[in-house]
């Protein structure tokens, strides 16, 4: 029993990374309909630029890991104002040649990011300094938390619930809405589509940064191919979770964790990634607006 | 003279038979792209042809031709299965639901050694006879340009530009994406085999997302309206790495990224694009 | 006038080689590095040491004099297909004699054929399958999984006599399946029962979740049998969660990089090895060891040590050939070799194209990153 609490925790604390990493991915895809090969790029730069932010410059954590998240976010408007405006010309919303177009250039970029990557870690799996990231073991009877998991759940509930405040009670998020739904209406509205797009690419690419660092100090991994982890489960956590439903993302994310540890622990850890594919696959079939149904895709 | 003729063939051939094997994979992509479906499906009936192919090879004495059609066929009775199962998606969670079937390809092959080796993945003492598959690429290229001048051609066109106005046309689009994922599970398989052959191994990694990043990239770079885009295209592409390995081998993947990108910014329609040809035709 | 005297010179130093010489000149080898993509980490620790080789063979004129080893690279990125193409066209040149390539062994298996057909030496400088090597082109100077493991199973029942082992597997790479299945038997033989074996992915980077269950099994011993990055998650796993039991590993954990990024939690792990820049003692090895120091700035690892091997292997090949030697011939006399002159190892056996290692070490990092040899 006690372990099977202990694996829970251990997989909730997976999956709000895999819930973290799919509300970055999510935005894009959801606001811009850009399936964003280069998502995990911006994961693995903002750990490296963390790591080396307290490695070489000193700075103390929270600044090193702000930092990080800036990075992933600088990284991600570089993307998309390089990679994805010249194709916003062909109109609206997911033309099916812009949406194709911005696929291959973010494979351009996936590819540049991530061997860039690999020389600024000089092709090794680094791994934030010891003892410069909270380590301390919260125990209670029988069971114990790390703080890293601490901190990692803590941030899943923090930008999860921040972001779907922001998408459901502020302007911000109904301009962005109102961008993706169709631009030039959204500016005959009085919203400035640019702007818009750039802070949607800037907080979607801090957002999966702040899954990467968080991932690579609880790993002991930061290495260029940091991201990709992310990106598939990121990915299933998205469509699962409703592709624009951030509480639909947090939760199906929390969700893959536990399953993928329970099927580790208990059934078979080579069939693991299959059950949480097949659970991806299922919903596409079955739900295939999420699990809280709210969403309608409208757009094609 | 000749001694260098022989040497930058030996040099390339291998090059030239990636290039070949991607145009399957490429041409696959297409046959579901021109009917408006975006599938990285090919990845999974390239597998399913690969892998047969690859036990054909091993345990029988069955003739190369033969072993192509039946991976052919093997990847088409999957994309038809795949078909009747996804077609009733809207395109996008269409694709979505392909790349998850890319996923779990993997996760099938690695855990079904009987059939695909496992983690080993097989070797197959066979290599690949570089005029089957230009041979090969000829007959498919052929039977796609006279797909594209037929009646389905036009049908398949006006499903993709728009499924209600098809439909008003009295065109099932229904019908018309079943055949293209036919068609596209055919040549997939045919893409899967020569790429085993071409490797003279499979494993499970032989057939996951990089393929599926190449095949989408070869089309798109090519042009996605032109049948002899996915050709060229997948050309480009497997020529990129070696070409940045000549001029800048420390840099190649960051040359190949920047190559790519700037060919979608400059050229978003496509190397070949039959709007531009025609405009240039019409201004002349 | 330069000319007659310079053909008066040539035609001296013809005169003065002994008929059984190898014709002065540059000897070109084929190397297919993995310096990017998944596998870099070890990749370029293995081209480092192959340059270093061809320096060293080059400068000292150790296949005859004016004779000269040039190591021809290109990118194979740890893929199947890039490394084929990259392969092709080495071996497309005609003056390139052999060639070296290799971590993964489906590659090193999607090569060999392309070899045998080409008639061209290949050396396998990392990846190790039995039925790799094939006389007389394809050679492997790796080990093969299993001798060294089984060892330190031996070694590490007799001295702390556990009564209990859980082992981390990485259950999709043969070469560790191997390592586990050999070292597993030893162990049972030796008393020592299995109480669980945890599988992880070899993509795997969250080891927490396989930490816990491998604690709850309660063993007196943990075995890890994974590559690199998962051995090191998973020891920094193990005594992240409070585990201070004994725990080994496996020689992925010997090279200095791992340290630095584990830290302490890695002290007293031991691990086999058969070359550590801290602990091989033989003269050649600390020639080695001081050279490749001196010319990419630090230590060697094992991976360099591999890479450095197969040069050298090749290299004692083409110095036993008289004048100007082809494919064929270079082969014939690789697969004369029983033992290799210039070894790191102390003694590297060479049967059947594949090398052995007699030696093995068995070491443990300190708390402050030191290599030592492991006691209970």
């Amino acid at each position: 029993m006690e372990l099977f609490f202990a694996q829970l925790l251990n997989g909730c604390a997976l999956g709000a990374l895999y819930g973290l990493f799919g509300i970055g991915f999510g935005l894009v895809f959801a606001t811009m309909g850009i399936l964003n090969a280069a998502q995990g790029a911006y994961a693995s730069w903002a750990a490296i630029v963390a790591m080396y932010a307290i490695d070489l410059l000193g700075l103390p954590f929270p600044v090193a890991v702000l930092v990080g998240i800036l990075a992933g976010g600088m990284v991600a408007v570089l993307v998309d104002q390089i990679g994805f405006e010249p194709l916003r010309r062909f109109g609206p919303g997911l033309h099916q040649a812009a949406m194709l177009g911005a696929l291959i250039t973010s494979i351009a970029f996936w590819i540049m990011l991530e061997s860039a990557a690999g020389f600024a870690t000089g092709q090794q799996s680094l791994a934030f300094p010891p003892g410069s990231y909270p380590a301390a073991v919260f125990h209670a009877g029988p069971m114990m938390l790390p703080a890293m998991q601490a901190i990692t759940l803590a941030g899943l509930v923090v930008v999860g619930g921040g972001m779907h405040w922001i998408n459901t009670r502020t302007r911000f998020g109904a301009a962005m809405r109102a961008v993706g739904w169709d631009p030039v209406a959204a500016g005959l509205g009085g919203v400035n589509a640019r702007v818009i797009v750039i802070a949607t690419a800037f907080l979607s690419g801090g957002i999966s940064g702040f899954a990467g660092i968080l991932s690579g100090i609880s790993t002991a991994n930061v290495s260029a191919s940091l991201g990709q982890g992310l990106m598939l489960k990121g990915f299933a956590a998205v469509v699962v979770g409703g592709y624009d439903d951030i509480r639909g993302t947090a939760i199906a994310g929390l969700a893959l964790g536990v399953l993928e540890v329970f099927c580790a622990q208990y059934l078979s850890s080579s069939w693991r990634d299959g059950f949480a594919y097949a659970l991806l696959l299922g919903f596409l079939m079955l739900r295939p607006r999420g699990l809280f149904g709210s969403a309608g895709f409208t757009r094609a | 003279m000749m001694d260098i003729v022989e040497d930058l063939w030996a040099a390339y051939a291998s090059t030239l038979g990636f290039a070949m094997v991607n145009a399957f994979f490429a041409l696959a992509t297409y046959a579901t792209l021109s009917a408006g479906i975006l599938s990285f499906g090919a990845v999974t009936f390239g597998a399913a042809g690969g892998f047969l192919g690859a036990q054909m090879v091993l345990h029988s004495t069955v003739p190369l031709p033969l072993i192509f059609l039946a991976a052919g066929l093997a990847g088409a009775v999957v994309s038809l299965l795949v078909a009747m199962i996804f077609l009733r998606l809207e395109s996008h969670w269409m694709a979505l639901a392909s790349l998850a079937l890319v996923l779990i390809t993997r996760v099938v092959v690695l855990n079904t050694p009987d059939l695909t080796g496992g983690v080993n993945g097989l070797s197959i003492p066979q290599p690949l006879p570089l005029e089957w598959l230009a041979g090969l690429l000829v007959v498919t290229v052929g039977a796609f340009y006279a797909l594209d001048r037929s009646w389905y051609g036009i049908a398949a066109r006006a499903v993709r530009e728009d499924t209600s106005v098809a439909t008003c046309m009295g065109i099932d689009p229904r019908r018309i994406q079943l055949i293209a994922m036919g068609i596209s599970g055919f040549v997939g398989g045919l893409g899967g085999v020569m790429m085993a052959l071409m490797l003279q191994f499979v494993s499970p990694d032989t057939f996951f997302i990089h393929v599926a990043f190449t095949m989408i990239a070869g089309v798109v770079l090519g042009g996605s309206h032109h049948w002899f885009g996915p050709v060229l295209g997948a050309a480009v592409f497997t020529a990129l790495p070696t070409v940045m390995q000549a001029f800048i081998p420390e840099m190649q993947d960051i040359g190949n990224g920047a190559a790519l990108l700037l060919i979608m910014i400059f050229l978003p329609r496509g190397l070949l694009d039959p709007r531009a040809m025609r405009l240039r035709r019409a201004r002349k | 006038m330069l000319r007659r005297t310079l053909a008066a010179l040539a035609a001296a130093a013809l005169l003065a080689t002994p008929a059984f010489a190898l014709d002065a000149g540059a000897y070109k080898v084929g190397f297919v590095t993995d310096n990017t993509g998944p596998l870099a980490f070890a990749g370029m620790s293995f081209s480092r040491g192959a340059e270093l080789a061809a320096a060293q063979i080059s400068a000292g004129g150790y296949m005859g004099i004016g004779t000269k080893l040039e190591l021809v690279e290109k990118e194979g990125a740890g893929d199947a297909a890039r490394s084929i193409q990259s392969y092709n066209q080495l071996i497309a040149d005609r003056s390139v004699l052999a060639t070296s390539c290799c971590i993964l062994s489906p590659i090193a298996g999607a090569l060999k054929p392309i070899a045998l057909n080409n008639k061209v030496p290949l050396v396998i400088y990392g990846a190790t399958a039995p039925g790799l090597p094939s006389l007389p082109y394809v050679y492997s100077v790796t080990g093969l999984p299993g001798p060294a493991e089984v060892a330190m199973s031996k070694h590490i029942a007799a001295q702390a006599k556990p009564q209990t082992v859980a082992y981390f597997v990485l259950s999709d790479n043969e070469a560790f399946q191997a390592r586990f299945k050999a070292s597993q038997a030893a162990m049972e033989a030796a008393g020592a029962k299995t109480v669980g074996v945890v599988n992880v992915l070899s993509a795997d980077t969250d080891f927490t979740a396989p930490a816990t269950q491998a604690i709850a099994l309660k063993p007196d011993l943990m075995m890890v049998y994974t590559t690199q990055s998962p051995a090191a998650g998973i020891v920094a796993a193990v005594r992240a969660r409070g585990w201070t039991g004994m725990m080994s590993a496996n020689d992925a954990i010997s090279p200095a990089a791992v340290f630095k990024k584990i830290g302490p939690p890695l002290a007293g792990v031991p691990f086999p090895v058969n070359f550590s820049p801290d602990a091989s003692e033989t003269p050649k090895a600390k020639g080695f060891i001081e050279a490749y120091t001196a010319k990419h700035g630090s230590a060697p690892d094992l991976y360099s040590a591999q890479g450095y091997t197969a040069i050298w292997l090749i290299a004692q090949g083409l110095k036993s050939l008289p004048g100007k030697p082809t494919r064929e011939a270079l082969a014939t006399a690789l697969s004369k070799i029983t033992v290799l002159e210039h070894d790191v190892y102390g003694g590297l056996p060479i049967t059947g194209g594949q090398a052995e290692t007699r030696y093995t070490l068995f070491l443990n990092w300190t708390a402050d990153g030191k290599i030592t040899a492991w006691k209970p």
